[in-house]
């Protein structure tokens, strides 16, 4: 049915966005590098497909006058999830793309700074193309060459996006969420391939009683 | 290029930077970035660069670590300036979110010791054109809650459920991207997570400080235009500079010798005073975080400092604008029992500040208290300031009563104020005045201080602490030599003003020995505790008699016009009104619906219409320290709802002061 099907694709549009921030994030860091550039471009191509299906199944969904309320109600909520997805993915190809040119990767002397993160992304970028391996086939010239393709790409997002406020008929400000507050906390998070690991985090003074909340705890997390 | 285009920076930006600890940054937010951001460059540089070392924490190791004294040093050799300006520059740099302290995260200063930094990655950096989305903060918030279990701090909690509130569409898509993106960080190795929550800490520390937090990212408030933009040369802008020049050769000009020495006397005289300038005693608390300067020169403290009284001593405006003044000013008024003056000049401030719904009673009660013929408190004004003022009250707004203020203002200031600093009363003030030991300071003691900077009273209390003052004022009023009014209680929020001394007796009128012709003005709410139902209902048998009735009841009233003004304002005050309805009442429409009920409901403002509801309860619960009865509307309209309720049916004093516009719409009247 119409509705599962728009679920499932926003998941995935909602992972590879998710996945998409944490690469920019690491561009022009010690943790860039030739690979991440590729990854960073795969992810936002699959974005883009993503995207492109999510529009076209959505706005046949909204364009049809003859579903109900609570379905029209339905296919409204996921279109503000629909376009909040586009509008963070706007803004992080924009940042990539000025944060590509400002630390281009084939120069001489190469100046990442110096962040303190020095692994890979391919865990990351797996992730938000769901496969197991990252498969890397790029040529030297990537930040360049992709760079160009990275420009167009962001014009055409943005006249996506700007085509979506204009045509379909939905007020974002009336939909009413059906996740209340404290609902993050509520689902398990054991699903995902990650390992039990041990965070500390920067250590801090214990002594931190200027509200009710107990922060800074000089021990040891455990996360599933 | 490089080489030269980075000294002429440096010149530059030496030239920026400000010696105090806490340099100025509302400028270099526009023009600071991009030179930061080669600077960071060049320190990243292997050979050239600050030396990095690697960070030891409990399982992990991190590399890139840097000292801040390495940072500092760096500068100093680097930029050519010395420690304490090359200080200044770090902290600008860590303020800004360039650089990010491991420990003690929320102080963003560089400390010149072996504590550790780490650069921020390019995503993370201020630039203007990338502004700050709530939609991240939100999903920060929620990535936080899911780490931290739901134990957030108070200030994120109550962000967390500001941003509930008002992202609520949005909700939906914060939850599963933050869901997404903590998977996703799951995905990294361990030391890159660690430092990516350090990292994002970090942002949000510099973009969403704290409370209590000085943020460099404060730059005033958003303009619809840019100032430094082009204007375009249309006709309009000529036309514009047109009318400007015109008008500025019309304008009145003082000569500047005039004017520049007036400038000069002014900073001379406040040149001790100013913060800024001069050392602030004990301690700025803007730069020791200790607050002992704003615990001694509160409002309501006993004994002012030396500063604070020599203050008074300039000028009869500073001396009223400080509330300690002020009530030094009105003992000694006190004790010259003169203190009606002070009482109408603040009455009238009180009408001038106070909210639109009140003004009109005000005026009334300021009327009856001090401007009419025989009031209690009888201030003395010029013939003409009268006459203008009476004519101002039959439409009362905010400033009708400015020109009475301004003549009682500049009465006091060249009579009163000269007595004031000649008398025993502040004498004694300065005498008893303190003069605080300077605060010194080490290092570590403002550690200790900044770590221990707690929120200081919520302006709720400060405000019902206020009010109970003014009560407390009220009850053990001053004595006026004018005043002779035994019938009159304090009303709660004029009680400033009011100064009455005994509490009402019966109704009968006494005879007062040296003013026999003045009537008693009761207040509807004294006259209202008084009240017995046999009288009213007396009152209300003999009302349909008219006129005689009332000339009877009013012999001496022969100079004021007529009687049914006195009725009017009778029934009125049988009718239980509060001030607040009186004027309503006075309206023709109005009379009718007086007649038949015997509580009038006031002009309450509509409900406010709510929005539709949304069934969004604060997932946090924060508790406020503030006592039950006390809430968030203005305290004047409670105050009346309170007195509506109160207020039951009355009966009337026998005589009353009447004002003198209710001549006016009484003709209207159905009598």
């Amino acid at each position: 049915m119409g509705k599962e099907e728009c679920k499932t694709m926003l998941d995935a549009l909602n992972k590879v966005t998710a996945c998409y921030r944490h690469l920019v994030i690491a561009l022009g860091s010690t943790s860039d590098s030739q690979n991440l550039r590729e990854e960073l471009k795969k992810t936002r191509k699959k974005a883009q497909e993503l995207a492109v299906a999510n529009r076209t199944k959505l706005t046949s969904l909204l364009k049809d006058k003859s579903i109900s309320k609570e379905d029209r109600a339905e296919y409204e909520r996921l279109w503000v999830l629909f376009s909040s997805s586009m509008e963070l993915l706007e803004v992080d190809m924009k940042r990539s793309l000025e944060i590509g040119q400002e630390f281009p990767i084939k120069v001489p002397t190469r100046h990442f700074i110096q962040t303190g993160m020095t692994g890979s992304t391919n865990a990351v970028a797996a992730r938000a193309m769901s496969v197991q391996n990252m498969k890397y086939e790029a040529d030297s010239n990537i930040d360049t060459a992709d760079l160009r393709d990275l420009q167009t790409e962001i014009t055409q997002v943005t006249q996506m996006v700007e085509e979506m406020e204009m045509k379909v008929q939905v007020a974002p400000w009336a939909v009413v969420a059906k996740q209340e507050a404290g609902a993050e906390l509520k689902s398990n998070m054991s699903v995902g391939n990650s390992s039990v690991g041990v965070i500390s985090i920067c250590e801090e003074e214990p002594k931190d009683d200027e509200s009710g909340g107990i922060m800074y705890i000089r021990s040891i997390l455990f996360i599933k | 290029m490089q080489a030269a285009s980075l000294n002429l920076l440096s010149k530059h930006l030496v030239g920026m930077v400000t010696p105090t600890s806490r340099p100025l940054l509302l400028l270099h937010i526009f023009i600071f970035p991009f030179q930061a951001e080669m600077i960071l460059l060049e320190m990243q540089d292997p050979n050239t660069g600050v030396r990095s070392q690697p960070q030891r924490l409990v399982i992990t190791t991190i590399p890139h670590a840097i000292t801040g004294e390495d940072i500092v040093t760096w500068l100093a050799d680097r930029l050519q300036i010395d420690v304490q300006e090359a200080r200044s520059f770090g902290s600008m740099l860590v303020a800004l979110g360039y650089i990010y302290p491991l420990q003690d995260h929320k102080r963003l200063v560089i400390k010149p010791d072996t504590s550790l930094y780490r650069f921020q990655t390019p995503y993370f950096w201020p630039t203007q054109q990338w502004p700050v989305e709530d939609t991240d903060y939100a999903i920060y918030l929620a990535k936080r809650n899911i780490r931290k279990k739901g134990l957030l701090e108070l200030y994120e909690q109550e962000q967390y459920n500001r941003l509930h509130k008002w992202m609520n569409h949005k909700w939906d898509f914060i939850v599963m991207q933050a869901k997404e993106q903590y998977r996703a960080a799951k995905e990294r190795k361990k030391p890159d997570r660690v430092v990516f929550d350090c990292q994002e800490r970090a942002y949000w520390v510099v973009h969403r400080p704290p409370p209590g937090t000085v943020s460099a990212m404060d730059y005033g408030l958003d303009r619809r235009t840019d100032p430094n933009a082009d204007e375009t040369q249309t006709s309009d802008y000529y036309e514009r500079i047109m009318i400007f020049t015109q008008q500025a050769i019309m304008r009145p000009r003082v000569k500047s010798s005039v004017s520049i020495g007036a400038l000069v006397k002014h900073c001379a005289t406040y040149i001790g005073h100013d913060p800024f300038l001069s050392a602030c005693l004990p301690s700025n608390p803007w730069l020791t975080d200790d607050t002992t300067y704003w615990n001694l020169n509160m409002s309501n403290v006993e004994t002012p400092t030396k500063m604070r009284v020599e203050r008074w001593t300039f000028s009869f405006k500073e001396l009223l604008s400080d509330p300690r003044g002020r009530d030094d000013f009105r003992l000694f008024l006190k004790k010259e029992f003169s203190g009606e003056n002070l009482a109408f000049w603040e009455g009238c401030e009180d009408l001038k500040w106070g909210t639109a719904a009140t003004m009109k009673e005000k005026a009334e009660q300021i009327y009856k208290t001090f401007l009419a013929r025989g009031a209690p408190r009888w201030i003395n004004i010029d013939g003409k300031t009268m006459e203008v003022t009476m004519k101002g009250l039959k439409h009362p707004h905010r400033y009708v009563l400015d020109a009475a203020q301004t003549h009682i203002y500049m009465l006091m200031k060249k009579d009163s104020y000269g007595r004031y600093l000649k008398s025993p009363v502040f004498k004694d003030t300065v005498k008893k005045a303190i003069r605080p030991e300077e605060h010194k300071f080490n290092d570590a003691q403002l550690e200790q201080n900044a770590r221990n900077r707690r929120p200081s009273l919520s302006p709720i209390i400060l405000r019902q602490q206020e009010q109970e003052l003014r009560a407390k004022m009220a009850a053990n009023a001053p004595v006026d030599i004018t005043q002779l009014c035994r019938f009159t209680t304090p009303v709660p929020h004029f009680s400033v003003y009011s100064g009455i001394i005994d509490p009402p007796s019966s109704n009968t009128s006494p005879s007062l020995p040296f003013l026999p012709h003045t009537p008693i003005c009761p207040s509807p709410i004294s006259v209202a505790l008084d009240s017995t139902s046999a009288s009213e209902r007396r009152l209300e048998a003999s009302e349909g008699e008219g006129e005689q009735n009332t000339e009877a009841r009013v012999p001496d009233r022969g100079n004021v016009s007529k009687s049914r003004v006195a009725l009017s304002l009778r029934r009125l005050l049988k009718r239980g009104c509060s001030p607040s309805a009186m004027f309503a009442s006075l309206s023709p429409k109005c009379h009718t619906a007086a007649a038949t009920s015997s509580r009038i409901q006031p002009i309450t403002p509509d409900e406010p219409s709510q929005a539709p509801p949304r069934r969004t309860g604060n997932f946090f619960q924060i508790k406020v320290d503030i006592p039950p009865e006390c809430r968030i509307y203005p305290i004047e309209s409670e105050d009346e709802e309170e007195e509506n309720r109160l207020a039951s049916e009355e009966v009337v004093g026998t005589e009353e002061i009447i004002c003198p516009w209710e001549s006016l719409t009484q003709q209207n009247g159905t009598g």
